[in-house]
């Protein structure tokens, strides 16, 4: 993915330019803000330089990084920053990123896919070093040298012969005569080069993170705002009749209760006067469309949808039919969704967490009937994501209840609300037929996929013939959304598990059986590497097993061994969790460390306990007490290694999610031979031979 | 009524009932105890109280008085220079960092009265406090290194 973005010269800017970067690092209110740059400015005139729409650096040698994806704890500010701060030869230590607000010159800022490295990598690099070039060029005409007897580090530029320096912000004014170079002409890093990528950075914000100074979308307050909460149909789809607030007017505080779209919103004076009066509103609702409905219904219809078959072909002497199943999952963030909004004179202007501030910004605009030019959407920090704040709901929300209250007003969900009205990880039943031809080949491999119709069945990663994925739908109208590597949750577990159901039906160790399926290298490697590090073939005890998955996608390739051991009650224990990624280069390896922890526990707890479900057309989980996560007492150690590469970057995000539930549950099977086809495994009662 | 607040004393005007909070984030502005759950159970909202950790999203303020000592993460130390918050910094805890406030609370009661504990007791300390991003190895190892110092 190379320069999607645009890397045109945007107005130079000598003056106070000023993006959101003074908010996001926790300086109280905002307009107090601009009013103390405004004066600066006036006494002290040049301020700053935005070269391009990526990078602005300031007089006192502060640069500010424009950061166009959203920070939700996998540490893009962090990474951006490092890979521009690595061309421009930036002091590290005085960069702050400033999150982009929603437009498209920012080219795609959906926070997904895992691709914000991957897509801004190139764009990102060259800006850096377009930046660096016209610093060199301007003292280079300040001291009258050539600019290739000069040489750049911790951002000031140094003549090597006289010692001379000068800091790149005393440079701001000198760089306005420059002419930007050419995106051509400009010659990036090589690796051997990297002074800054591939050396750990702890989150740029943990500091403010550690204080409780770092302003998540929460945590914004303006002056005079007010604060809304929202009332649901207690049914998937139901749709408010009527609402009757009388006792909630007695409340201190009340300022307002408004029929929309979802329900009533409740406006107060405060979040907890809010809550107190929704809780006195009382309302009438029409039934939703699947009141009849529940879990195990819509299951035992998914299945039947799989009943027919193709036939494998004739060669095949052994073969196998099974049934997958996993639930729907609740993102559960850990902030609850809100929105800040403020609608005054046709315009609209918001900060809140969302994954996608272009789409965040039509869907406000939508709400309100108004343009997209005059709603501005200013991105927080986020306490998680997931792939929750895709859906715009909250802010489009927060914009109609500020138009129609006349306040700026903070939207919250509770967490209950939360959580049952999230957009779900879907549910999906999955019936894979394989076998094998009497040499052990395996012959086909037929996926068959029901869901309410967004599940896909992908191929398997590995070499395999006459490969067959279909799907059928049947759509029950829950509400559903991308989830943490999502297509890849449902189908890496049924392959992964299949896939070794195979080698036990060809009788062939699963690690082996693996490695005789693909010529891919980076495959083999990962699979080879996890092998080893984790000492697949060393004898476990009694009771104890150990299981193996792999994943490639994202531009990346990951493999897992968990190992088990079940007590004589049958309780499960997590013994043990090696992970091997390649992800080409590794520009924050820390950090990947982390989000791989955390991807692994996002996968245990999917796989052991945490599941949605619906009963009589309604959500039966309303927070973590039911929707059950780890906790740290259940948190294995992760045995982490990643294989040295110059590749291009790859995604990493969700790429330490999808072989965990399927190397737990080919463990499982190889600890007691049980087969776990259903998740959570918590459904399946595991005895010990 | 008035509250001592990080050393501080603050007039509030929030009813008795109000949870402490949401008179810490919506009347003073104390952001840094954030709202996960709003029943106790998630730990995201842990102050100390005279130093214990309490949840301050089910402890009304008609249940405290300027007498109890309140310390929010904001006023944990000057600078960040608390030890469990500078063991926080050396290994990078935070993902989404959303947590962590709640968790670095709990710790410094944790610690108040065990300087020294092992695994299975910060696990046990520690369990009522979830990360959704699953920094809880990390959040073990910081314990560990802040108890040694
Ligand atoms: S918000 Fe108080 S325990 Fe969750
Ligand atoms: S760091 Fe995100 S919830 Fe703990």
């Amino acid at each position: 993915m190379k320069n999607s973005v645009s890397l045109e010269r945007r107005n130079f800017t000598i003056g106070a330019a000023l993006g959101l970067g003074a908010v996001v690092t926790g300086i109280s209110g905002v307009s107090d803000l601009f009013a103390s740059i405004d004066k600066f400015d006036k006494e002290k005139g040049a301020f700053s330089i935005a070269p391009n729409i990526w990078l602005e650096i300031r007089k006192d040698n502060t640069i500010l990084i424009t950061i166009p994806r959203s920070e939700l704890g996998q540490g893009v500010r962090t990474s951006l920053s490092m890979i521009t701060a690595e061309e421009l030869d930036a002091d590290w230590d005085k960069i702050l990123p400033v999150n982009a607000e929603g437009d498209s010159k920012y080219g795609n800022q959906s926070t997904g896919g895992s691709t914000s490295i991957r897509v801004f990598w190139e764009t990102m690099r060259t800006a850096g070093a377009q930046v660096r070039l016209m610093l060199v060029a301007a003292a280079a005409k300040h001291w009258g040298v050539p600019a290739n007897k000069l040489r750049t580090e911790n951002s000031y530029v140094y003549e090597s012969q006289s010692n001379r320096k000068i800091s790149y912000g005393e440079l701001i004014e000198k760089v306005a005569d420059i002419p930007i170079p050419d995106i051509k002409s400009i010659k990036l890093k090589s690796p051997e080069e990297f002074k800054i990528i591939g050396k750990t950075k702890w989150h740029i914000d943990n500091p403010d993170i550690v204080t409780g100074k770092a302003v998540y979308s929460s945590d914004f307050k303006l002056q005079g705002m007010k604060y809304a909460v929202v009332i649901r149909s207690p049914h998937i789809g139901g749709k408010l009749k009527s609402f009757d607030d009388l006792d909630a007017r007695k409340i201190n505080g009340f300022i307002g209760a408004y029929s929309i779209p979802e329900g009533v919103a409740v406006v107060a004076n405060s979040t907890y006067n809010a809550f107190k009066c929704a809780d006195k509103i009382k309302t009438e609702w029409i039934d939703g469309p699947i009141m009849n409905v529940g879990s195990d219904i819509i299951s035992n219809e998914l299945s039947s949808l799989l009943d027919e078959m193709p036939d494998l072909p004739a060669n095949t002497v052994k073969s196998f039919e099974h049934i997958y199943e996993v639930p729907l999952l609740a993102h559960a963030t850990m902030e609850p969704m809100n929105s800040f909004a403020n609608f005054k004179d046709g315009k609209c202007e918001i900060f809140t967490m969302t994954q996608n501030p272009q789409t965040a910004r039509s869907a406000a605009a939508k709400a309100l009937g108004i343009g997209e030019e005059n709603v501005k959407v200013n991105v927080l920090l986020s306490g998680g994501g997931f792939g929750r704040g895709h859906r715009n709901d909250f802010v489009a929300m927060a914009a109609l209840i500020s138009k129609l209250s006349g306040y700026p007003v903070k939207l919250t969900y509770s967490k209950e609300d939360d959580i049952k009205n999230d957009f779900y990880r879907p549910m999906s039943v999955h019936k894979v037929k394989t076998g094998i031809d009497k040499n052990g080949a395996v012959t086909g491999w037929i996926h068959k996929v029901a869901s309410q119709g967004t599940v896909k069945a992908t191929d398997p990663q590995y070499d395999l013939p006459g490969i067959k994925n279909l799907d059928v739908a049947k759509n029950y109208g829950i509400p559903t959304g991308s989830w943490r590597a999502v297509n890849n949750t449902q189908v890496y577990f049924v392959n992964e598990s299949a896939i070794d159901e195979l080698a036990i039906l060809a009788n062939v160790d699963p690690f082996d059986f693996r490695l005789n399926i693909t010529k891919d290298t980076r495959l083999r490697r990962v699979l080879e590497t996890v092998a080893e590090k984790s000492e697949w073939t060393r004898k476990l005890p009694k009771n104890s097993g150990r299981g193996i998955a792999s994943f490639a996608g994202y531009g990346a390739y990951s493999a897992h061994v968990v190992e088990v051991t079940l007590s004589k009650a049958g309780e499960l224990k997590v013994d043990r969790i090696v992970a091997v990624l390649d992800c080409g280069i590794a520009i924050n390896p820390g950090n990947i460390e982390a989000q791989f922890m955390g991807a692994a526990m996002d996968a245990l707890a999917t796989a052991l306990k945490s599941e949605i479900t619906v009963k009589n057309g309604r959500i039966m989980q309303s927070g973590f007490h039911d929707f059950e996560w780890l906790t740290i007492k259940e948190a294995p150690k992760l045995e982490f290694f990643v294989i040295p590469s110059n590749e291009s970057p790859g995604g990493i995000g969700e790429v330490g999610f999808p072989a965990v539930s399927p190397a737990l549950c080919n463990a499982i099977y190889n600890a007691c031979g049980v087969r776990v086809r259903k998740l959570p495994i918590k459904h399946t009662s595991l005895k010990v031979m | 009524m008035r509250l001592n607040i990080n050393s501080k004393y603050y007039e509030i005007n929030s009813e008795s009932d109000t949870p402490l909070l949401w008179v810490l984030r919506d009347e003073l502005g104390l952001t840094g105890a954030k709202y996960g759950c709003g029943i106790g159970f998630c730990g995201t909202c842990a102050v100390l109280i005279d130093g214990k950790a309490r949840r301050s999203c089910i402890t009304p303020i008609g249940e405290l008085s300027g007498k109890n000592m309140i310390i929010t993460i904001e006023g944990l130390s000057e600078n960040g220079l608390h030890k469990l918050q500078k063991a926080w910094l050396e290994i990078g805890v935070s993902q989404c960092g959303y947590c962590q406030p709640g968790q670095i609370i709990t710790a410094v009661e944790l610690l108040n009265e065990n300087p020294n504990p092992s695994e299975s007791e910060i696990n046990d300390k520690m369990s009522g406090n979830i990360c959704r991003c699953g920094t809880y190895n990390k959040i073990r190892q910081a314990i560990q290194i802040a108890a040694k110092e």
